[in-house]
């Protein structure tokens, strides 16, 4: 296994964990 | 009150779309970044990241250009739909170079050996960030809604100079950070794959982009309504 995968791993939930969470906020604000 | 009303036919017919066709381009970009493309011959697997990482940057450079156009549509017309389209911008705009920042540092570690180096493709990007946070900060100063879009949208003209700045930093100084490799004299030096992918990377976020600023407008035109109400009533 690469050693780097937990920066991959990292980027990748980081990136989209916040635009996903990003995305939700919309829909609950006001 | 229908005059601030957001187009109905954006909210209700183009939105799901939207949110349907930024579910599935995430998807497959995502896929292709992780098992299609080719790992890099020199950085191996961890050059995967950049599939995230130039895609954020550029779409943080496209939500600034919007924020530009946007404060040019409200001091020519002085229309609150376009101060609204230009809050939502600078906002999502702050969000996608957060993530160019932060995806970039997690690359930077494992290849220039730090998480941050005060060269310029890191300070303008830096410099930029700042500088749009003070955008929605000048907002919230104020809740009179004309004078507070036309102060706002003097800083959004001013402040897009920062977009050619970031990019053309790379070719200034002895940078670290790597010269543009699609977006240069020559055409893209890169491997086919890892090219799509990249495209793959920009449409999505770029669809994503389009979405979440039909959301927040839709956000930013309420909020006008209810003051407008508030203040005929």
């Amino acid at each position: 296994m690469d050693a780097n995968l937990p920066f991959i791993v990292a980027a990748y939930a980081i990136v989209w964990g916040s635009l996903a969470a990003y995305a939700i906020s919309l829909r609950v604000r006001r | 009150m229908t005059t601030t009303a957001f187009p109905h036919v954006l909210s209700v017919r183009i939105r799901p779309l939207l949110g349907l066709a930024s579910v599935a381009t995430a998807l497959i970009a995502t896929a292709m970044a992780l098992i299609w493309a080719p790992p890099d011959a020199v950085q191996g697997q961890v050059q995967r990241v950049m599939y995230v990482h130039v895609p954020s940057a550029w779409t943080a450079y496209l939500a600034f250009i919007v924020v530009f156009l946007a404060s040019v549509g409200w001091l020519w017309t002085k229309r609150p739909a376009f101060d609204a389209i230009a809050v939502a911008s600078a906002e999502i705009g702050v969000l996608f170079t957060a993530l160019a920042l932060v995806a970039g540092s997690i690359w930077a570690k494992p290849t220039w050996g730090v998480w941050w180096t005060w060269e310029p493709r890191l300070i303008t990007t830096a410099v930029m960030f700042v500088m749009y946070v003070g955008y929605l900060l000048l907002r919230s100063l104020s809740s009179d809604l004309e004078g507070r879009a036309t102060r706002a949208a003097v800083i959004g003209i001013v402040a897009v100079v920062n977009v050619p700045i970031v990019h053309l930093s790379v070719t200034w100084m002895d940078a670290l950070h790597q010269l543009p490799s699609v977006l240069r004299p020559g055409g893209p030096a890169l491997d086919d794959r890892m090219l799509a992918t990249l495209i793959a990377g920009v449409v999505a976020f770029t669809v994503l982009y389009a979405w979440l600023m039909v959301a927040r407008t839709a956000l930013e035109r309420a909020r006008q309504e209810r003051v407008l109400r508030a203040r005929d009533a």
